[in-house]
């Protein structure tokens, strides 16, 4: 028997049970043979795949080094903790969940600052003011460095925080700080604001694959197996099933559809009797609904779809061109 | 990381070992520093961008530690922490630094010499390229490229200029920096930012009319907010920003004339007599004298300790904005290169007399020096 292909997904909290949804949603459930407390698993009727329970840190230094072959982690971590990432992972596909935004927090009591500029400008004035320079809290070392450089600022140090960072400023710990926020509230709880230019990462969840990881064949085919999955379940979920019928349907209502609506049309033009079945993105299809009444449609079905595998697998298509 | 470790792929570089010994002979002491250093004084000084490429370690008990990526700050620290400090003392070095670099040895040798508390700093800045440019002759390279330049010319001309401090503040820092000097000259023409709230022209022609008064408004605004210090900040601190920042932004507009000397000044190259000639008629045309001689002045000294010293001054390349990027250096810098070859000096230095105040000196002490890489210059013969 050939070597599985390693799926990382976190082993714990709310990332868990997203992750765990979200391939069951593909058809891909996840369990664990010998027990909850197991921090491996498998996936029902799918040979070749070892499941592993990492924490997220763990999963994201796990594909750097290949020892993994699909991991499910943040962006944020990613860009964080691997040196040019882009040349050891592959984010395949954003999976809608853990959404993190990393930003640049200051007490609301600096009315004076409302841009990285002004940060930077504050920071010049604090080294000549306090002799020291400003000190900044975060986990996220290497993506703050990596803003700032960018942005020119250079009278800053880092402090780094590995929980509690939004308390920082009020500690007394340092000056301001990059943490994530998803609302805003806790920001806000702390006395803190967000500068206006100051977002230096919008992250969520991702499928992630490791360039580095062993690919033969029977991985690469177990990974076409599981992307194909997913990709269908996408983009099922990005659209609802119009079906109608009627008479005075032809190409160039379709092509008009096509063009108001952003709908695909998976079957093709209308069927000789006038059947019509459309994909529409859902926050379209009343609108569409409407349209196609207007033109002489006599009733229009309105379905969700389960999964839409078509002939491509973009997903795929990413990972391997990446390999 | 996948950086490999590598050691030098030589030896004992006994070429090396022979310029220190030059450099002894001449009257500066050998130094050794350690080798293991507190991380501080290298992120204090040079930023945290040189945490990526530095090797840090963190001890037992919390401290943070790193091999040393550089040798200046080490001999600095050790001769403040000497009986000698504060005196006229000149340092000699080669070792060993550390850095993180892409497809090279991360271990390398530098050579190099500081000479510390000495008054006569025109001499001492001639010196300093004189011994430099022995380096690259011991190397078999007799007539490198000399580029110079003179960070405090543009500090005088800034300090001369009739400008609010904050726009002062951020002209020097931008000169440091090599980027946005002249997207900021644009934005000092066309008025501050966009982005400042509705209540700016009110508080502007308030602290423009009495500025204790408008203090005393916005401090006790926060106070009543129940804002004391916050994140190191006082209230009198970010009450006068933020007033300085509202009268930025109603009324900064820098004179067309004032930029075009600014820009005429970083034009300014040439040898260096060429180049005092056109600082003088800047200075006059544009009012100056007074503020630009002093730094002129040192600046022709110095061109003549380095004729005395037997460099030919045609042959040096001086510009006004070269040394832009280093905000280290306050004086006189230098950098030697192949001309044959582009890219990396092999000999680079300066004047840094405010370095010893942020190690902790609570007076001055005047610093120059240089350092010599050694790996780039080994590609070279020999002595010529």
């Amino acid at each position: 028997m050939s070597r599985p292909l390693v799926l990382a997904v976190p082993a714990k909290g709310r990332l868990q049970e997203n992750t765990e949804a979200f391939f069951a949603r593909s058809g891909l459930n996840l369990i664990k043979p010998r027990g909850a407390r197991d921090y491996r698993g498998a996936i029902t009727g799918l040979d070749g795949v070892e499941v592993a329970y990492l924490s997220a840190s763990e999963i994201t230094s796990q594909l750097a080094a290949g020892a993994v072959h699909l991991g499910v982690t943040g962006e944020d971590l990613v860009r964080e903790m691997i040196p040019d990432a882009d040349s050891k992972v592959v984010l395949i596909e954003g999976l809608g969940f853990g959404f993190a935004t990393v930003v640049v927090a200051v007490p609301q009591a600096w009315i004076d600052v409302r841009t990285m500029a002004d940060v930077d400008d504050v920071g010049t004035a604090f080294r000549h003011t306090h002799g020291r320079k400003m000190r900044v809290a975060t986990k996220y070392i290497n993506l703050t460095r990596e803003f700032f450089s960018a942005g020119g600022i250079v009278d800053y140090r880092l402090v780094e925080s590995t929980g509690a960072t939004e308390g920082a400023p009020a500690a007394g710990t340092a000056e301001l700080i990059v943490d994530i926020t998803t609302t805003g509230a806790t920001l806000a709880a702390n006395g803190l604001k967000i500068v206006e230019d100051g977002i230096i990462l919008r992250s969520q969840a991702n499928l992630v694959a490791a360039r580095t990881a062993n690919w033969d064949d029977s991985e690469r085919e177990t990974a076409r197996v599981i992307l194909d999955r997913v990709a269908a379940q996408q983009r099922a979920r990005a659209f609802r099933e119009v079906r109608a019928r009627f008479a005075a349907c032809d190409a160039k209502l379709v092509e008009s559809v096509k063009a108001k609506f952003a709908v695909q049309t998976p079957f093709g033009g209308p069927t000789s009797s006038g059947m019509l079945t459309l994909h529409c993105p859902p926050d379209k299809v009343y609108a569409l609904t409407s349209f196609l009444r207007e033109n002489g449609a006599e009733a229009v079905a309105v379905a969700d779809l389960d999964y839409v595998f078509s002939r491509d697998n973009p997903l795929y298509a990413k990972l391997a061109a990446a390999l | 990381m996948t950086s490999t470790v590598t050691t030098p792929a030589k030896g004992p570089d006994t070429r090396a070992a022979a310029l220190i010994a030059s450099y002894e002979r001449a009257g500066y002491a050998r130094v050794a520093p350690a080798i293991l250093q507190p991380a501080e004084p290298f992120l204090d000084l040079s930023g945290e961008d040189i945490r990526k490429r530095m090797y840090l370690t963190t001890a037992p008990g919390g401290g943070e530690f790193c091999l040393r990526p550089d040798l200046t700050i080490p001999v600095s620290r050790d001769y403040l922490a000497s009986a000698v400090a504060g005196k006229p003392v000149g340092y000699c070095y080669l070792g060993p630094v550390f850095r993180h670099r892409v497809d090279q040895p991360s271990e390398f040798l530098q050579a190099g010499i500081e000479s510390f508390g000495r008054s006569d700093k025109a001499a001492a800045d001639a010196e300093m390229l004189a011994l430099g440019l022995e380096a690259t002759a011991h190397y078999g390279l007799s007539r490198p490229d000399i580029q110079i330049g003179d960070v405090a010319l543009f500090s005088a001309l800034i300090a001369g200029l009739d400008l609010p401090a904050a726009w002062k503040r951020r002209l020097i820092k931008d000169f440091n920096r090599k980027a946005n000097l002249a997207q900021d000259l644009d934005r000092l023409v066309l008025g501050g930012s966009t982005s400042r709230p509705e209540y700016q022209g009110v508080l502007a022609a308030l602290s423009n009319s009495d500025p204790k008064g408008a203090h005393a408004l916005v401090t006790d605004l926060l106070s009543i907010a129940g804002i004391n210090a916050v994140g190191g900040r006082s209230v009198a601190e970010i009450a006068e920003r933020f007033l300085e920042q509202s009268a930025l932004g109603a009324s900064a507009k820098l004179p067309r004339d004032v930029r075009a000397l600014i820009e005429r000044f970083l034009a300014i190259a040439g040898d260096p007599d060429e180049a005092a000639a056109d600082l003088r008629a800047l200075a006059g045309e544009g009012n100056m004298t007074q503020a630009l001689a002093p730094a002129i002045d040192l600046f022709e000294t110095r061109a003549g300790f380095l004729a005395a010293r037997g460099i030919d001054v045609k042959r040096v390349r001086f510009s006004t904005a070269f040394g832009r990027g280093f905000d280290y250096y306050t004086g006189f810098v230098f950098e030697l290169t192949d001309p044959k070859r582009t890219g990396d000096p092999l000999v680079a230095g300066g004047r840094y007399d405010g370095l010893f105040t942020r190690l902790g000196s609570a007076e001055p002490i005047a610093a120059v020096g240089f350092a010599v890489w050694i790996e780039r210059l080994s590609v070279y013969g020999g002595a010529a």
